[in-house]
């Protein structure tokens, strides 16, 4: 991929953050942590790889993109927003009552989002449905999901994945945010769901692990889906939680932050080295 | 009433047929469950369009929210306590919620699966289905309006429950009855007191009030076939005009159809109710009429019930 694509979406990545932030102090606390780890995910997927298009959020023939860990909906309204899906007002509406954009996201108060989730468990199934529906009108629509790694201790996902390698839906591609941790502690701890990728494989799944930061990756793998014909694509993206904080980076406890002041200003300060990083990059490259 | 039996199930599959054949947005869900359902024939009649996933009502609920996103009409016809208490949060979050136009049907409903006991017995889904805003539950009486409910099901656009047993049912109707969603239908009038009942012990109902009318009371019937949106005019007119009102449910007493008209009459007209179904434990297993029986819910039972009800002023 062309450096300069990769610089632009790593620009994104940054508003993104910032307008995760933005979130934030909006409604002074959030599912930050999760949010964070996913933010290259959503920003290769709404810019570089799904067909959407914002005009016509309910184009029949889109991409669609299931958020099944619903809590990390900071960052779907980060994306969305940046996108021009809504204006970046609503993002300051976060918190407050009847806000557009609740605690997890409702498909009936803001376009792009396509499903209500935020019970764990529920995304893959619903995912699944699309994919049979898109197959049997024809469309050559895909349905991207992404899915936390905690998640994964929901029985129900598990009959999703059965029902999906039965039926077959090679239209159908899941990211598993891989961060590692969870509420109470690290996720293998909590509930091991290793050997990862063996479990997915055994399901009938064709399995990719990446490094979930990294923009190339995320692009050049999705664009290989799926990666078996007749088999549903999983890409185990191994992600660092609350990624971009520099006091938060990898702390179980920044799943759910109530951001202190000074948290805010160093959470600030260190987005700001992020952009004189890429700064540094961009010159070296030449622009 | 006219007395040809006619098997709950088959009724619903074939119409469920024939409003396949009519819309072709129309998809079948089974989990391991179609042809018990009276689906048997569906797969080999529309194979493009019957989805096997297995024992997995869960996931099943999950899959026909997505489906019904790209402008399919999923049917999923499984075990009544399947459908609606296992899989409660993907009734709730996925069909609800996200408002999707499923059509759940829960067969074998009541105590109808008798012998198998309360795993298997349906008697909380109108109580716990009731509770989701938006979705339409229908309990019909006799063969001829489980035909007409499920035209009515798939014209509706939104979440639906549909419950069905699986003993045979007397056909209680002629073919013309004037049916629709939300309407309550008045079998017989009278003044003494109404006598309201839901889904597979209707037959039972008209036979209870036949009894009294024998006895000298009066009796205004009344099939109350969707329990959601509940009929309020009908309730309240019959409260204001009679001012007494028995109901009768193979359900518990709990949040069942008497809950539904209690909270109506109790905010708007109260008047004497008497609610007739199961209380607060698990029901028994046995022969299902003689089930039935054990509950009170037997045609001379009912108008027992009734009488006393009527004695204690």
């Amino acid at each position: 991929m062309d450096k300069r694509e990769i610089l632009k979406l790593e620009y994104i990545a940054l508003d993104i953050r910032r307008d995760i932030l933005r979130l934030i102090r909006a409604g002074e606390a959030g599912h930050s942590g999760g949010a964070l780890s996913s933010v290259e995910i959503l920003t290769a997927l709404f810019f570089n790889l799904l067909h959407i298009d914002p005009e016509n959020p309910k184009w029949p023939d889109r991409d669609r993109f299931v958020l099944s860990a619903g809590h990390k909906c900071l960052v779907l309204y980060a994306a969305l927003a940046e996108r021009g899906f809504f204006d970046k007002s609503v993002l300051d509406t976060y918190g407050a009552l009847d806000s557009r954009i609740p605690g997890h996201p409702n498909m009936h108060k803001l376009p792009g989002v396509e499903t209500n989730t935020g019970a764990l468990g529920h995304g893959l199934s619903i995912a699944g449905g699309m994919a049979i529906g898109l197959r049997l009108d024809k469309s050559p629509a895909k349905v991207y999901v992404l899915m936390g790694d905690g998640e994964l201790a929901e029985g129900s996902n598990w009959e999703a994945a059965s029902a999906s390698a039965m039926h077959k839906l090679d239209n159908l591609i899941v990211f598993v945010d891989r961060n590692k941790l969870q509420i109470s502690g690290p996720t293998i701890e909590v509930m091991s769901y290793e050997p990862l990728d063996e479990r997915w494989r055994s399901f009938g799944w064709s399995v990719r692990i990446i490094d979930g930061h990294d923009l190339e990756a995320i692009i050049r793998n999705v664009k290989h889906a799926p990666f078996e014909k007749g088999k549903p694509s999983v890409i185990i993206a191994d992600t660092l939680k609350s990624k971009g904080l520099s006091f938060a980076e990898g702390k179980v406890s920044y799943h759910y932050w109530k951001a202190k002041p000074e948290e805010m200003e160093q959470a600030e300060h260190d987005l700001d080295n992020i952009e004189k990083q890429l700064k540094a990059k961009m010159e070296s490259i030449g622009l | 009433m006219i007395s040809e039996l006619k098997d709950p199930r088959k009724t619903f599959g074939e119409a469920i047929i024939e409003a396949a054949a009519i819309n072709p947005n129309i998809v079948v869900l089974s989990a391991d469950s179609s042809a018990g359902s009276g689906l048997g024939d569906f797969p080999k009649k529309f194979p493009d369009r019957h989805f096997e996933f297995g024992i997995m009502e869960q996931g099943v609920t999950g899959f026909a929210s997505g489906l019904a996103t790209t402008g399919k009409i999923p049917v999923f016809a499984a075990i009544a306590p399947f459908v609606t208490a296992r899989n409660f949060e993907m009734f709730r979050n996925d069909l609800g919620y996200m408002n999707q136009n499923v059509k759940v049907i829960g067969r074998c409903a009541g105590l109808t699966y008798d012998q198998l006991g309360p795993t298997h017995h349906s008697i909380d889904d109108v109580a716990i289905i009731r509770t989701i805003p938006g979705v339409t539950i229908i309990n019909p009486g006799d063969p001829v309006t489980i035909k007409k409910a499920v035209h009515a099901i798939i014209k509706h656009v939104g979440p639906c429950y549909m419950k069905i047993g699986n003993q045979k049912m007397p056909v209680l109707y002629e073919e013309d009855i004037d049916y629709r969603l939300g309407k309550g239908i008045v079998i017989r009038e009278g003044g003494d007191v109404a006598l309201i009942g839901t889904g597979t012990v209707l037959s039972k109902v008209i036979a209870a009030a036949k009894l009294l009318e024998e006895s000298g009371v009066s009796v205004r019937i009344i099939d109350i076939h969707t329990i959601k949106p509940l009929d309020r005019e009908l309730i309240l007119s019959a409260a204001r005009e009679i001012g007494k009102i028995v109901t009768v449910e193979e359900h518990f007493i709990a949040g069942g159809l008497g809950s539904a008209i209690s909270e109506i009459c109790s905010q708007e007209y109260p008047v004497k109710m008497k609610m007739i179904g199961i209380g607060d434990h698990y029901a028994s297993n046995g022969p299902y009429e003689e089930l039935l029986g054990k509950y009170g819910l037997q045609p001379d039972q009912i108008k027992e019930t009734v009488i006393k009800f009527l004695d204690n002023k």
